[in-house]
């Protein structure tokens, strides 16, 4: 019965170190999105960010060009593609009970674009948008999982 | 008429007490029938014990003592009394088992909440939901930040760069 005990309790304060020392994990989805002026087509996966964002942008169309899932860690950037000659570069900076700090990168042949540092939380989207894309606009659009 | 017959009055009161030897018994009942002071001063100390005892005993058969009773009962049952710690002690005693069974858990739970205590009411950082943006630079686009009070989206819009741009509306 001691021994029992003994090996449940010490199980139980492995465990609690190694949460507690193990490295911070953030998952962050990432869309590239085209919006465009060109017909009415929205995605259905885009509904959420579209209705977020369609009091600012007068945007009739919004396309989904690609997305994932990244699991980013601390101080250990992540590239993504985003299309030919140009990056996305996420950087966790800190963890928060309540969200993250991540730093953001847009990459254009290899030298900076924009460097910007944003506090994702649980809820909240933030869209990097601009530079024109065919007959439209990338829109990158961040949040937590 | 002598108020003391000499002959007897020492073993008179003696005889009445009941405490003389049979031979002063016997003498002192001999004598009596011959001696009326003897006989009156006898007479004087059965009215006498009459009138003292008979109230007395009376008294005691008739009267009650409830409130000593309950003082000795109290008295009693306070000895009898055990206090907590002898309790717990007593408890705990019963059985080297069932000792183990409460003290070690008992000493497993306080060392996991001093262990987990620190990590779980660990003090973090909350920030304001409108700050989201931290800092932006660019060299190459002029960068506008859209930040409305009531929406769940944040906006670094990037435009006049190298590149044509397309700006919100």
């Amino acid at each position: 019965m001691k021994r029992i005990l003994v090996f449940f309790l010490s199980l139980s304060i492995l465990s609690v170190i190694s949460a507690s020392i193990a490295p911070a994990q953030v998952q962050t989805r990432v869309r590239i999105i085209e919006a465009s002026n060109l017909g009415s087509n929205i995605d259905s996966s885009l509904r959420d960010v579209t209705g977020e964002i369609s009091s600012l942008f007068s945007f009739s169309s919004y396309r989904l060009l690609k997305e994932e899932t990244v699991s980013l860690q601390k101080d250990l950037p992540v590239s993504i593609p985003v299309h030919p000659g140009r990056s996305l570069e996420l950087t966790l900076i800190k963890q928060h009970r309540r969200g993250a700090e991540v730093r953001v990168k847009i990459k254009r042949e290899g030298s900076d674009i924009l460097n910007t540092q944003v506090r994702l939380t649980p809820g909240r989207t933030v869209s990097i948008g601009g530079p024109k894309h065919r007959e439209g606009t990338i829109l990158i659009a961040l949040a937590l999982l | 008429m002598r108020s003391e017959c000499p002959s007897a009055s020492k073993l008179l009161e003696k005889y009445f007490d009941q405490e003389v030897t049979p031979e002063e018994r016997a003498l002192v009942e001999d004598h009596l029938p011959d001696c009326p002071v003897c006989r009156m001063s006898l007479d004087s100390m059965q009215n006498l014990r009459s009138l003292i005892k008979n109230p007395v005993e009376k008294a005691a058969r008739e009267e009650n003592f409830p409130w000593v009773w309950e003082k000795i009962e109290r008295g009693i049952q306070w000895k009898e009394r055990q206090g907590f710690w002898d309790v717990l002690k007593s408890w705990l005693d019963v059985t080297p088992l069932l000792k183990k069974k409460v003290l070690i858990p008992a000493v497993a739970v306080a060392i996991l909440i001093l262990v987990t205590a620190p990590l779980l009411f660990k003090k973090t950082t909350s920030y304001p939901a409108m700050s989201v943006v931290e800092y932006v630079e660019s060299e190459t686009y002029n960068v506008m930040i859209y930040q409305p009070e009531n929406e769940k989206v944040t906006v670094i819009w990037l435009f006049n760069g190298p590149e044509e741009e397309v700006s919100p509306s």
